[in-house]
């Protein structure tokens, strides 16, 4: 993830978020959790589902904890739960059952904690062409608003943020078949967002974009982490995780990585194990560490590897 | 392009089992629309290049620059309102011509959508069959492509293709196509949503066929699997072709950073972040980059 420079970003903080102000450090979040002062936004233990007809779990017993304004990025191979594992944090699908499964505080073992669990948790998906309903831009952004039966004044007045938040103001009227990928793409994502809600849930929301759609879609999320938005973030770009604050690895179903991003990736076997890679920087630190020439530490960015190479050489 | 490897890789022309040799393709002043509310559309605009037997092209571009039409009207499934598309150095009107077509492969973006059948094999023999090949070749056909796809039929044939994974999936689709012995394979974005080392398994069964000698085109938006598996590079921007030819580092680098919402192969980059790029070309995998650096 880019870190972002941009000083101009509009506050855009949904008026009625659990979280506030901007996280400044690593510690922010892991300070509040210990004195108890905050209770993670996703709080699941042993949550299990299977698909109607299947003979194993897509997801068997995984534990996920999420604490506010804290960006998590899940990764595993094809099938190993993550897409599921989106679905039913955003309460889209009933647990098949769990020792504990709670969103913003709403217990996804039930019905009426699904539904209230939908509101606050926001989930966008790979593919831009299937979240896009309405004629034109701004009634795309408005959809889940007029869904609520927002006052019209205090719609509008939310609409022009979103779309100004996310650099659609010129684009209002346009109709969403003739963006480009990463317009449409910030579209879904500004009319998810324009319910106010405290985490949000990506499922690969850059996989079918072009190089600079895939940019504005990562500088727009990345901007989100100053709202103290929490943000999950399912991806298969290893280049994607780097950023992040903490990553959790699937394998068939449940958790068999939560830590530091660092920390993944320099256990190379498990990444290979797992069906996963490492960035481009570091499949080639991994190379050059084969023929003699290790980096310390591992490189996992284009500027990192050619500082160590720098230093080494 | 020449078939001569402007890059010192070989061109193979040697045939493995199941795979067919290369046919070439020539686009000469390719225009294509698409109606749109009583309005055509410009989706191609006097696209021309000329791709040798056994070369292997990425096709690179924004999306909505044309990539997925320039496929289609390949294949033959959209007809070009100018212009021409010559296989085999055949022109449309030719004999022959027919047969020619027959023997492009076209890879849809997420293939595995349309798989169909009850079994793993009953979907890969639809394509042979439906070309009306004898049964024994196209049990011949099935087996060699599930086999080059890494889903050896004894194992995978019975099941059904909604119970393989996702990956799985995609290679079972690329089987599809495989089994019609196709001698030029067009891939639309055939890496989207795939995990790793699944991307890693399909450019290992990409490499084989190059090998073998078919001629491949790939569309993409993954310029760095592309630079490690193609000779050639066309780029598109708003249907018309701003770059063609051998791929050269330094001359494809101004083309896609020029095309604007394209950006260079990471090793490329750092290539030139590393003062090397005047010396020598870039290398093509961290393997090579490796080799180079130690």
């Amino acid at each position: 993830m880019k870190p972002l420079h941009d000083s101009t970003t509009p506050p855009g903080t949904p008026d009625d978020e659990g979280a506030t102000g901007p996280r400044t450090a690593g510690a922010a979040s892991g300070a509040a959790s210990s004195a108890g002062a905050a209770a993670p936004v996703i709080d699941v233990r042993g949550l299990r589902f299977r698909y109607p007809g299947a003979e194993t779990d897509a997801l068997g017993g995984l534990d996920l904890s999420v604490e506010s304004a804290e960006f998590v990025a899940v990764v595993g191979a094809n099938g190993s739960g993550k897409s599921t594992l989106a679905r039913l944090l955003g309460g889209l699908e009933t647990p098949a059952g769990a020792m504990r499964a709670v969103a913003c505080g709403h217990d996804l073992l039930t019905d009426d904690g699904r539904m209230a669990a939908r509101r606050e948790v926001g989930v966008l998906f790979q593919n831009p062409e299937n979240q896009l309903v309405a004629e034109c831009v701004e009634d795309d952004v408005a959809f889940g608003l007029e869904n609520l039966a927002w006052a019209p004044e205090r719609m509008r007045a939310r609409v022009d943020e979103m779309l100004a938040r996310f650099g659609l103001t010129g684009l209002r009227d346009r109709e969403p078949h003739l963006l480009s990928g990463g317009q449409k793409q910030r579209t879904a994502l500004a009319g998810v967002l324009a319910v106010p809600r405290r985490v949000l849930v990506l499922d690969e929301p850059t996989a079918m974009l072009d190089p600079a759609g895939r940019g504005e879609v990562l500088e727009a999320v990345a901007a989100l982490r100053r709202d103290g938005l929490a943000v999950v973030f399912v991806t298969q770009e290893m280049d994607e995780v780097v950023g992040a604050d903490r990553v959790v690895a699937l394998e068939r179903g449940a958790v068999v990585y939560a830590g530091d991003v660092p920390g993944l990736f320099e256990d190379v076997g498990l990444v290979r194990r797992l069906g996963l890679g490492l960035p481009a920087a570091g499949e080639l630190a991994l190379e050059l560490a084969a023929l003699g020439r290790p980096l310390e530490p591992l490189p996992l960015t284009l500027d990192a590897l050619v500082a160590a190479l720098g230093a080494s050489g | 392009m020449s078939a001569a490897s402007s890059d010192g890789r070989a061109v193979s022309s040697r045939s493995a089992p199941g795979i067919a040799a290369g046919m070439s393709v020539r686009c000469d002043g390719i225009g294509f629309s698409y109606a749109e509310a009583h309005t055509p559309i410009p989706a191609l605009r006097s696209v021309t290049f000329e791709l040798a037997a056994g070369r292997s092209l990425a096709l690179l571009g924004p999306s909505g620059s044309g990539k997925s039409t320039l496929l289609q009207v390949i294949k033959g499934l959209d007809t070009p309102e100018a212009g021409t598309v010559a296989l085999d150095g055949l022109r449309p009107d030719a004999p022959g011509y027919d047969a020619a077509r027959r023997e492009v492969g076209l890879v849809f973006q997420t293939p595995e959508l349309q798989l169909f059948a009850t079994s793993a094999r009953e979907d890969v023999a639809f394509g042979p069959r439906r070309l009306g090949r004898p049964e024994e070749e196209v049990q011949a056909a099935v087996e060699e492509a599930m086999e080059l796809v890494g889903l050896p039929p004894e194992v995978f044939g019975g099941r059904h293709p909604y119970a393989l994974s996702g990956g799985e999936q995609r290679r079972l689709a690329l089987a599809g196509v495989l089994a019609m012995r196709p001698r030029l394979l067009l891939l639309d974005e055939p890496f989207v949503s795939l995990d790793p080392a699944t991307r890693r398994e399909l450019v290992r069964i990409l490499v084989r066929l190059r090998s073998g000698g078919v001629t491949l085109v790939l569309a993409t938006h993954d310029v760095d699997l592309a630079w490690a598996l193609c000779d050639d590079l066309l780029v598109l921007d708003g249907g018309r072709v701003v770059a063609s030819g051998p791929w050269d580092a330094g001359e494809a680098g101004r083309a896609l950073r020029a095309a604007g919402r394209l950006r260079e192969p990471f090793l490329v980059e750092l290539w030139r972040r590393l003062g090397r790029d005047a010396a020598a070309a870039p290398p093509r995998t961290a393997a090579e980059a490796a080799e180079a650096l130690r």
